[in-house]
């Protein structure tokens, strides 16, 4: 399918999904709203992709919602509105309950809406000039969703900082290592995708069933209270026994050869999430 | 407005900013049962008064706060026995977070933070530390139990520092440096006689942002400690909706536009 504000493409086992909209720091518009969701649906259902990439085209990851275009096309505007006071957004991969591992490659400035998709991400590493912030409250807006989702994946202290200073500061991409919001800084930046894609590869190299059940646990994780997380686990851990998979891989190990995996079955509509 | 005449604390104003100070210096400011009163009226008036967009709570002297008054707890036959209702119930009234204040507090450590002192930690929206300040929790060393704080802050970090200072006790301390490292600050100010210029600067650039939209935003973050991921963000856009219509809203795209200082409307009671 032909993406007029996305580029979505294959390199190997890796899909990437990428923001281009260069010219308006990839700023979401009524368009990329609609090809988010059909994008990650594409990914998601595409056997050969083991593991997706989210980049940016340009000098801007991602800066949400292209609030003038948004403001030209009422019809949009009314149903973006609705979603977003309905939570059903449609934007990120978590939204459009995509189950394979998603690494989100941060190559430059990510603000305000733009950290949907480093909040929804599994993975996120990040050029060494990406840079965060959140200018919500300073255009008189609140900030939710996003920060709310980092703020149960990180230290919290930082995120409300971020929150509340606005757009008066900005997080480096090494001081968001630190704290854990991203695992790995790329130097020099040019290298981001190179090393997105070999990180996508590691990926792809283990068994898609059972990282899929291991994303559903984990994020399952973020919905209830440790016991209850533990025993909602239990089941995602259980779900793989008697899968292929589960022989195929020490069988792999004591041949030392590399595993043949089963590809995905379709994932049926999970009830963990909505 | 004028703010009542406060015995251990101070209650200022500069600018938009307004301050709480731990005054109690000799006693390294613990907080005595009347200290413990007067932190609940300090905290309403300046949730109350309308020129206070943002809060600074600091201490005077060589520790910023080291809980619980021991030598009153010892020493006037009622020890902790006074607080056995308050506790109970969780009607605690001595941080912002017991008290419902939705404008943004910023902690700013001073030096030594231990025990009790971590209620102002776990409960604030930023934390600074000037860089000799130092943290422990001496709880289980005095044969108590610490519970409040240490769940405060195991929602908000990684848990196993807190752990690790919950059962070393007085026995060692945590360095500003290295909260920094785990997000439990996230700033450290040396020499640390900046520390007050720093959290005016910083506390300045936040009274810059709506007051309204920051509400909102600290009641989603804060509401989102209480309930799984998906809840918080329904409940979350429910705050996000609540500025809908606000004139903020509209104030805020168009003051960018036109390269100039937004005009936020006052906070109104809510």
């Amino acid at each position: 399918m032909a993406y007029d504000t996305l580029l979505v493409e294959r390199r190997g086992p890796v899909g990437w999904l990428i923001f281009d909209r260069p010219d308006a720091a990839n700023a979401m518009d009524a368009t990329m709203f609609r090809e988010l969701e059909a994008a990650w649906r594409e990914l998601d259902r595409d056997p050969a992709v083991r593991a997706i990439v989210n980049s940016g085209n340009g000098r801007a990851f991602q800066t949400g919602v292209d609030v003038v275009q948004l403001g030209r096309d009422k019809d949009a505007l009314r149903e973006q509105s609705r979603r977003t006071r309905d939570a059903e957004l449609r934007l990120t991969a978590w939204h459009n309950q995509v189950w394979k591992p998603v690494i989100a490659a941060v190559n430059g400035v990510c603000a305000g809406g733009g950290l949907h998709f480093v909040a929804d991400a599994d993975i996120v590493v990040a050029a060494s000039d990406a840079t965060f912030v959140d200018p919500h409250v300073s255009l008189g807006q609140a900030s939710a969703y996003e920060t709310i989702g980092l703020v149960r994946k990180s230290p919290m202290e930082p995120i409300v900082r971020m929150a509340l200073v606005g757009a008066h500061e900005r997080v480096d991409a090494e001081r968001a290592r630190q704290l854990g919001i991203l695992s790995q800084v790329v130097d020099p930046p040019e290298l981001l995708r190179d090393e997105a894609q070999a990180l996508g590869e590691k990926i792809a190299r283990n068994s898609p069933a059972a990282m899929r059940s291991t994303k559903q646990a984990l994020w399952g994780a973020l919905e209830l209270g440790l016991a209850d997380a533990c025993r909602a686990g239990g089941q995602a851990l259980v779900s793989m026994w008697g899968h292929p998979d589960q022989a195929e891989g020490p069988l792999a190990f004591a041949e030392k050869r590399d595993p043949t995996w089963r590809p995905l079955e379709p994932t049926q509509d999970m009830e963990t999430r909505r | 407005m004028t703010f009542s005449q406060f015995e251990c604390l101070k209650v200022e104003r500069h600018g938009p900013v307004g301050w709480l100070i731990n005054n109690r210096p000799e006693r390294l400011n613990a907080m005595s049962a009347r200290m413990r009163d007067e932190f609940a009226l300090a905290w309403t008036e300046l949730d109350r008064d309308p020129d206070v967009r943002v809060i600074v709570h600091t201490g005077d002297g060589r520790a910023f706060q080291t809980g619980v008054d021991v030598a009153e707890i010892a020493s006037d036959g009622v020890g902790m026995e006074r607080y056995r209702r308050s506790v109970e119930d969780f009607d605690l009234h001595f941080t912002a977070w017991h008290q419902q204040v939705w404008k943004p507090v910023i902690t700013a450590v001073n030096g030594v933070c231990a025990g009790g002192g971590f209620h102002w930690i776990a409960d604030a929206d930023i934390v600074i530390a000037a860089s000799d300040a130092e943290f422990f929790d001496p709880h289980v060393s005095i044969g108590q139990v610490v519970a409040l704080e240490a769940i405060g802050l195991i929602r908000k970090m990684p848990v196993e520092a807190v752990m690790r200072m919950a059962f070393v006790g007085r026995h060692e301390r945590l360095s500003a440096a290295r909260a920094y490292e785990l997000g439990m600050i996230s700033q450290v100010v040396d020499p640390p006689e900046r520390l007050r210029d720093e959290a005016q600067a910083l506390a300045e650039k936040v009274a810059r942002n709506s007051p309204a939209a920051m509400r909102a935003t600290k009641r989603a973050l804060w509401g989102a400690l209480e309930l799984g991921l998906t809840d918080a963000c329904r409940a979350g856009a429910g705050e996000l909706v609540s500025m809908w219509g606000h004139p903020d809203q509209e104030e805020g795209p168009r003051a960018f536009a036109e390269k100039r200082e937004p005009e936020w409307r006052e906070l109104t009671e809510s």
